[in-house]
């Protein structure tokens, strides 16, 4: 049986391996990461939703955010060494520092960029990408660095005769309850209200007494918190590298596109969709999976561009 | 413009005479790009040490011809692209004439172009695809020190062919070092084990942070094992995640890359997969010779490290080569130089190494073990290892 | 003349006696500042003069580098040739991609155009047999009559200046003014008449062309195309080059190549950290110089002008 190694994209489009019918626990496992990859890209990608939805700014430096945020469990853990719970402690501390650094960042330089054109402010963004990716590299060097399960977590369940880890699965059902909370406290309480309406109308809010910009400072103080906590839950899972940064935002543009920027649950939708299309189209198209989630991007801003969940666009 | 040009001579002049002041007689230069930052740092860091290091011991010494060897370490990006510019801006803006570097395959393959029309003598330290040395892409210009694809490919295969596993797996990384090293494992078990097959093929992309939905097809194909060459930072992510699924309980492992380096079992600890077969290119327990000791413990105390780097030795024998070639032949000529290369044997602290002639590569062969928990050290370590000569496997 | 056309004729004297100073280095950083001033410049007309954020300007540059270097390695067509389709494929993808792309406004804009940009680079980072994948494609020969640095510097400094003094009619030209408005006011345009769209989607042809051309000086000036000159930190480095030399003057972008690509060069020699500079001068001129160097330069020392 001859395995040619030919490199042309035609090749991928016949999955390899004698499977002549794919067994569903394979199926549901892998749908299960897909699922797992889905609620870290939530995490993330509320956080940069409500950015932009409220203060109209596209956060390139989301993605440092989550990088700090699994950089300073590492340093958590280490520091909380022979703590019951260290773990948990640590996203804690970590997400909360991640929080605080973003509404520093709000208060102190945004907030003179308000009433530039939108290029400054991307770009400042940008440059804070920059400035965070060496900032990490000057404290922690360029190694890698690795968080351990917590101990209650670190083994695995078995589902149809296949093992799922364990830590994924708390994951899985703890993004739609993150979700869930935001989304009653968005609904319910005041700040969440004054959210909302600062979403709608900015100048209105103001003008009935709102002090719009500490709310600024409040909503991108929560997209950061959002973002810490996507970095700090992802670092026993995946590594905690330079450039983590990089590779996690454009994941994050897709999915607050295609769900539609500045809609709560477009972000969960677009989330859940870019993660099993990554799962699943390893499967189907292993070579040309890279590009399908891009198509899928221009796709929708094509047709439908203010995404499955979000508002018309005023013309 | 004219201001640029007052300003660039300025700076030309400074450089000039911070080089005059540096030592007896006029430095030889080698240019150094390497990845220092990003993820290929964990490896392009170390290896700059390495380098740095013996260029160090070197001068003290005397240096080469009576010249001390200036080393300018730059750092290349993680890219092709990036290690092309910052070559040709080092070549031409320090008029070297040998240069040492890159990390990636990639990156091998494009300073050898740089090396081929620039006319600069290139070592590569850490590049493997046998790309670089093959007939149609081989020029005088470039050299390898360090190990090939099909050597590392087929020492895996050896390794494979001894178990009774005849349903084997494949994982590595989507780019050019991960093809060419599972195409030379599957190329060496397919021609003395015909009875194995190959059911399934995994292709990560280079840096993916997320392998988990390469661990379930993988999986489900059943393989008895799984040769790997996942390699770095990229190993210790997939060992992560692949843990929990039971994966190297249901799979047995024999991974390239490096995964017995000291660094990779210190930064996973107990996440490290025992009992797999891997290799590294150096390990600061093995061999036990007088020369590797006293090279350990000075490469402990010039980076006041606790275990000694095991990255540090591709630098090191990279500028080494270049620079008992030079001594060899008693010139910096280009033309000399590289055929005082061809056929050099040196003395490396890891044992005898010589630049084949007839395709510019070394015959470098890598450490290979099994991975084990052991009393000495709080992190698992390859044990039993063994040196696996290149002479047989090269062709 | 007038006196900045006074300047400009000082200018393109000093870059032609360049060679003769016989630093092969010299040649290398001119050609490079070159290709990425013409880069900047056709981005230019898109931002400074039409108002339009790409987010994925090197879509562009990677094709006509990719076009150029595929036909002459792989199909032996001559350079001349080579280099026309390069620029031809450059129109003709930014027609259809700017097609889509003019109907959405600011950041549904961008994203689209980055969208686009990195479908682009997965199928060059992807198409091995094609592009050569992640390896690039190495060994680009240099064409026949071009067989030198400085023949090739003197090429090189021949395009762009044609292509800039073409560029610059066009920025003059009624067609340009009418960039000029859009950019201010996309809706009141559209309310005299103008066809705004149709505007926007030639200015983003014309500097599609610009930028291929650039894309394939750049590869044969390389040797080798690499997909990474696709991938989107390209694209936002030629932004912030853009920015830095100004972006409501003309020659703006090219003054901003040649300070980034030589600061850059500069600092990399002494530190690890020029991302950390790049960010903080960055953020400097967002908060301090939004008009960029020539901004600045203009404010201090011109009358008082409008954009040229």
């Amino acid at each position: 049986m001859g395995q040619s190694f030919r490199l042309c994209p035609c090749d991928s489009l016949f999955p390899r391996g004698n499977k002549a019918m794919p067994d569903p626990s394979f199926l549901l496992l892998q749908s299960l990461n897909g699922l797992t990859y889905a609620m870290f890209l939530f995490l993330i990608a509320s956080g940069l939703s409500l950015i932009f939805g409220i203060l109209g700014i596209l956060n390139f430096a989301h993605g440092s955010l989550y990088m700090l945020g699994a950089y300073f469990t590492q340093q958590f853990v280490s520091l909380f060494i022979d703590v019951p719970g260290q773990f948990w402690w640590a996203v804690v501390f970590a997400s909360l520092t991640i929080a605080a650094l973003g509404a520093v960042i709000e208060r102190f330089f945004l907030r003179h960029l308000y009433g530039r054109e939108e290029l400054y402010q991307l770009l400042f963004t940008y440059a804070l990408v920059l400035i965070l990716a060496d900032f990490a590299k000057i404290i922690w060097g360029t190694g890698q660095f690795s968080v351990s399960r917590p101990a209650l977590l670190k083994g695995a369940v078995s589902i149809l005769d296949q093992y799922f880890p364990t830590y994924n699965l708390v994951i899985i059902f703890l993004g739609p309850c993150l979700a869930f909370t935001f989304w009653f406290a968005l609904l319910r309480t005041r700040w969440g209200r004054k959210i909302r309406a600062a979403a709608l109308d900015r100048e209105m809010l103001s003008s009935l007494g709102v002090h719009v910009t500490r709310l600024f400072t409040v909503v991108f103080f929560i997209g950061a918190w959002m973002a810490g906590l996507g970095g700090a839950l992802v670092s026993p899972v995946s590594a905690i590298v330079p450039g983590m940064d990089v590779e996690v935002i454009i994941n994050a543009f897709i999915v607050v596109v295609i769900g539609g920027l500045g809609s709560f649950w477009g972000t969960f939708l677009g989330s859940l969709i870019v993660g099993q299309v990554y799962a699943l189209g390893i499967l189907v198209f292993p070579r040309l999976s890279l590009a399908f989630i891009y198509v899928l991007m221009a796709l929708v801003l094509i047709i439908r561009p203010w995404g499955l969940l979000g508002r018309p666009l005023q013309r | 413009m004219k201001r640029f040009l007052q300003i660039a001579s300025i700076c030309s002049l400074v450089l000039v005479f911070a080089f005059s002041a540096y030592g007896a007689g006029k430095p030889i230069k080698v240019g150094f790009p390497m990845i220092l930052s990003g993820g290929g740092a964990l490896f392009g860091k170390p290896s700059s040490v390495g380098a740095e290091m013996f260029v160090k011991e070197l001068n003290a010494k005397g240096g080469v011809l009576g010249r001390p060897i200036e080393l300018i370490i730059r750092d290349c990006g993680n890219t092709p692209e990036e290690a092309t510019r910052v070559a040709r801006e080092i070549i031409l803006k320090e008029k070297v004439d040998f240069m040492v570097g890159g990390l990636t395959a990639s990156q091998g393959l494009a300073l050898s172009e740089v090396a081929k029309t620039e006319k600069v003598v290139y070592i590569a330290p850490i590049s493997k695809t046998t790309a670089m040395t093959d007939p149609g892409k081989l020029h005088p210009y470039v050299f390898r020190a360090a190990a090939n694809t099909n050597t590392e490919g087929r020492s895996a295969a050896v390794f494979m062919a001894k178990n009774p596993w005849t349903k084997i797996a494949t994982l590595g990384p989507d780019y050019e070092y991960g093809q060419m090293v599972t195409k030379a494992f599957v190329e060496w078990m397919k021609k003395n084990k015909p009875e194995v097959q190959i059911v399934h093929q995994g292709w990560p992309k280079l840096g993916e942070t997320d392998y988990t939905p390469f661990i379930a097809p993988l999986l489900a194909a059943k393989p008895e094992a799984a040769f790997l060459s996942l390699w770095g930072g990229h190993f210790v992510t997939f060992a992560k995640q692949a843990k929990p699924y039971g994966f190297f309980e249901k799979v047995k492992v024999v991974a390239a890359g490096e995964g017995g380096s000291p660094e990779t079992g210190m930064s996973l600890k107990d996440d490290l997969p025992l009992g797999i077969t891997t290799n590294a290119y150096d390990v600061f327990y093995y061999p036990d010779t007088p020369e590797h000791k006293s090279y350990v413990e000075r490469l402990k105390a010039y980076t006041k490290q606790e275990y000694a780097p095991s990255w540090a030795i591709t630098g090191y024998i990279a500028v080494q080569f270049l620079a008992e070639a030079i001594e060899k032949a008693k010139s910096t000529d280009k033309m000399k130089v590289i055929k005082a290369l061809e056929g050099l044997t040196i003395n490396t602290p890891i044992g005898k190494q010589t630049m084949r002639a007839k395709d510019h590569q070394a015959t470098r062969g890598q450490v290979w073990g099994t991975t084990a928990k052991v009393p000495e050290y709080p992190f698992p370590i390859l044990r039993p290892v063994e040196y696996i000569p290149a002479d047989n496997l090269m062709d | 003349m007038s006196k900045e056309n006074w300047i400009l004729l000082l200018i393109i004297l000093l870059l032609l006696c360049i060679p003769l100073t016989e630093s092969r280095f010299y040649v290398f950083l001119g050609t490079d500042i070159l290709i990425f001033g013409l880069f900047a410049v056709s981005l230019n007309l898109l931002l400074g003069y039409t108002g339009l954020v790409s987010f994925g300007h090197a879509t562009y540059f990677g094709i006509g580098a990719y076009t150029c270097a595929l036909l002459m390695k792989k199909a032996s067509v001559p350079f001349p040739l080579a280099f026309a389709a390069a620029g031809a494929l450059g129109g003709i993808s930014a027609l259809i991609i700017g097609f889509f792309c003019v109907r959405l406004t600011k950041v549904y804009f961008a994203m689209l155009t980055l969208a686009f940009s990195q479908i682009v680079w997965a199928m060059a980072f992807k198409w091995n047999s094609l592009t050569g994948g992640d390896n690039g494609l190495v060994g680009v020969p240099f064409p026949q009559f071009l067989d030198s640095k400085v023949l090739f510097y003197y090429f090189t400094l021949g395009v762009v200046a044609g292509s800039l003094f073409l560029l610059r009619k066009v920025v003059n030209s009624p067609f340009g003014r009418i960039l000029t408005t859009i950019r201010e006011n996309p809706e009141r345009t559209e309310f005299i008449g103008i066809h705004v769209k149709l505007f926007q989607l030639i200015a983003f042809m014309i500097s599609g062309v610009l930028a291929a051309i650039a894309g394939a000086l750049f590869g044969i000036f390389n040797h080798s195309v690499f997909p990474d000159i696709l991938f989107w930190p390209a694209s936002a480095e030629v932004l912030i080059m853009t920015l830095l030399g100004g972006i409501y003057n003309f020659f703006g972008p090219l003054v901003g190549a040649a300070v980034l690509l030589f600061v850059r060069m500069e600092v990399t020699s002494y530190t690890e950290h020029w991302p950390l500079i790049l960010g903080f001068t960055l953020a400097l001129l967002l908060f301090f110089f939004p008009g960029g160097i020539m901004g600045f330069l203009q404010a201090r020392f011109a009358r008082p002008g409008g954009n040229r």
